[in-house]
């Protein structure tokens, strides 16, 4: 209900050692313990060593198109504010006033010429200089040092593609090797659709359950029959979209993974063969007009244009599932869309929605994308309204004594399947419905929670497999 | 300076004179009609006989909620999503239609066991006439708990489009503004 969402302080995590990690998920077993979902101190640990540490999608180019225009976002707790600034560069500051630490900005987006301070006046220009402090000369004696009290910059602002990413940690590695492989070809699944304009309006919401729930429930596509079926049986979508049994896995280093539907390499073939417009011609066309002219393809779309597969290798551009990019960005792309799963305490989660429409579609063709991103996620959507209450009580049953007793079961596909190497040295796994990626995520995240720094978990993170998985 | 006015569709000049230039007497036979259609509409809702809700809509209908922002007063304009931008409710009859079975489905996890609801209708205004059609503003309280504890508040206002059907009227345009901007609630599976 609509109370105030309390953040809980981030203290030091007392005393967590490598093997509390270690007994929180068994990759062997594929179990999970269910504390990790409820307990704060590893909250305050997953703030500190990954949040405060990862990159994070901060906007697209197309969200802030002028000078003045900003929006608030958060690095984990902390609030940031995204600006263009007079120079047409992209900024990203804390949104705390370094005087008295007061909220900078309480509107979450709009366009501006400066940010003064609510509380005494100072005032930030959009690169964040403090250009001008009340009483300066009467009251400071002209001793202050503005340059030395200017909004705190995160430590790293990188853009692929035209989408910002920032991370409060100096020792970050480049946005370029962080994403990998499989992080940017998950980018790349979106920009293969043509250049992107963000549409006006994120959804946001709030959820009673932990984040890591509300991000490896992308992974699943286990739960969609069951979770999703009145959204199939009232027509919404055809079951055979929902639950395709050809699937495909990829993982990235850090825990970035895309695992959902594939096209197979006889498809990627008959693609090969179309030319650009026949390929787009055949994603305007219902599934059954499709389905006729092209019986050897799959549903999915969009089928790729063709320099797509120079971008994304030969293996990437079949992948057609959801990507996340680690800790919490998924990459909805059929529907031109990225969540971002925001911690606000163990026991919430902030969902929000960004849209996008590429910029040559026609009118129509923007009426039909718009139409199902309003209509499938969000808090509104088909498909969204039922996943919410899933993770809330998989959540609120966590905090049972009793509960946290026998682990989760995260043991689908375990052991049975493999991971090809391509000749390109891309690798993926092709398989049924599984749980490779979700047992990914919590391996990485072991990773993550162990390290004391970027250099230590460069050094000792999980490389991703090759063979039996 | 810029305004802290709250926007709202108004109706067109014409529909607007003529309603006002109406006798006191036949405004009041239309705001007890008016009403009686929103207290109705609102009963069928909380009382979950979809269907019949449904068959109050009309086929033309246009089912819209914007996203609402906090903005300061100078970027006010931006309050809200305008039609073409990303909204939570943005529906034909045909989605509606979709919306309605989908609580009959029996694997309507969000509605099944199902929400208690209760519209409060309140300050309803008519604010225009065409002959065929009102246009009606009205504020609402959506309350709704589900299982042992949850309990959610959604207020707002909306602006519909009631066009007249024999005794009574269809839902042609219905525009819900609420007041809130993050959604504290797990989803939004009701209807307004």
């Amino acid at each position: 209900m609509g109370q105030v969402v309390i953040i809980p302080v981030v203290s030091e995590a007392a005393a967590i050692s490598s093997a509390d990690v270690a007994g929180w998920f068994d990759a062997e077993q594929g179990l999970l313990d269910k504390k990790i979902f409820v307990d704060p101190a590893i909250y305050a640990l997953e703030q500190q060593r990954i949040f405060a540490r990862a990159w994070h999608f901060m906007c697209h180019d197309s969200h802030v198109p002028n000078t003045g225009d900003f929006f608030l976002s958060y690095i984990g707790a902390d609030s940031v504010i995204v600006v263009r600034d007079e120079q047409g560069v992209v900024q990203v500051m804390l949104n705390v006033c370094t005087h008295r630490g007061n909220i900078l900005t309480r509107a979450e987006m709009g366009n501006t010429h400066s940010f003064q301070c609510t509380y005494h006046g100072w005032n930030f220009g959009l690169d964040g200089k403090l250009n001008a402090v009340p009483g300066t000369e009467p009251f400071y004696r002209c001793k202050l040092d503005r340059e030395r009290w200017a909004l705190q910059k995160v430590a790293k602002l990188e853009s692929y593609k035209g989408f910002y990413f920032a991370t409060l940690d100096p020792d970050a590695p480049p946005l370029h090797d962080y994403l990998g492989e499989v992080g940017r070809i998950g980018i790349d699944q979106m920009t293969a659709h043509g250049e992107l304009e963000a549409v006006d309006g994120v959804q946001k919401n709030i959820i009673e359950c932990n984040w890591k729930i509300a991000v490896d429930n992308l992974y699943d596509w286990y739960h969609v029959n069951v979770t999703h079926r009145s959204a199939m049986r009232v027509g919404f979508v055809a079951a055979s979209v929902m639950q395709p049994n050809q699937q495909m896995v990829m993982l990235g280093e850090y825990g970035h993974a895309i695992s959902g539907p594939g096209i197979s390499q006889e498809q990627q073939q008959v693609i090969d063969e179309l030319d650009d417009a026949e390929r787009a011609r055949l994603d305007t066309l219902s599934f059954a007009e499709r389905a006729a002219l092209a019986p050897r393809l799959t549903e999915r779309r969009p089928i790729r244009p063709a320099h797509m597969k120079e971008v994304m290798g030969p293996v990437g551009v079949r992948a057609m599932g959801h990507p996340n990019i680690f800790p919490n960005l998924w990459i909805s792309t059929r529907a031109l869309q990225l969540s971002l799963r925001i911690p606000r305490g163990p026991l919430k989660t902030e969902v929000w929605w960004f849209s996008f429409v590429p910029k040559h579609y026609n009118a129509a063709q923007r009426r039909m994308a718009m139409k199902f991103m309003s209509h499938s996620f969000g808090p509104a959507g088909l498909f969204e309204q039922d996943d919410g209450e899933n993770w809330a009580h998989a959540t609120r049953a966590a905090l049972g004594p009793a509960s946290q007793r026998t682990p989760q079961n995260l043991q689908m596909g375990l052991g049975e399947d493999e991971m090809v190497v391509d000749p390109s040295g891309q690798r993926a796994i092709e398989t049924k419905v599984n749980e490779h990626a979700q047992r990914w995520h919590y391996r990485c995240w072991q990773d993550w929670l162990r390290a004391a720094s970027w250099q230590d978990l460069q050094r000792n993170k999980t490389p991703v497999p090759a063979g039996k998985v | 300076m810029a305004s802290p006015v709250e926007s709202a569709a108004a109706p067109a000049d014409a529909a607007a004179a003529t309603w006002k230039a109406l006798p006191l007497t036949e405004r009041m036979a239309w705001q007890h009609r008016v009403e009686q259609f929103l207290y109705e509409e609102a009963d069928l809702l909380d009382r979950r006989l979809y269907r019949e809700w449904f068959s109050r809509v009309a086929t033309d209908v246009h089912y819209w909620m914007p996203i609402r922002r906090t903005v300061s007063l100078r970027n006010i304009d931006r309050e809200f999503t305008q039609p073409g931008g990303m909204s939570f409710f943005d529906d034909d009859h045909n989605d509606l239609r979709m919306r309605v079975e989908k609580f009959y489905t029996g694997s309507s996890w969000s509605e099944d066991p199902p929400s208690r609801t209760r519209h409060m209708v309140s300050n309803v205004r008519i604010t225009g006439l065409d002959g065929a059609a009102v246009t009606v503003q009205s504020d609402f309280l959506l309350l709704r708990t589900r299982m042992e504890g949850d309990a959610d508040q959604f207020h707002g206002r909306r602006d519909d489009l009631l066009r007249v059907g024999g005794e009574s009227f269809l839902l042609a345009r219905r525009h819900i503004y609420l007041d809130h901007t993050v959604i504290h609630a797990t989803n939004l599976s009701s209807l307004f």
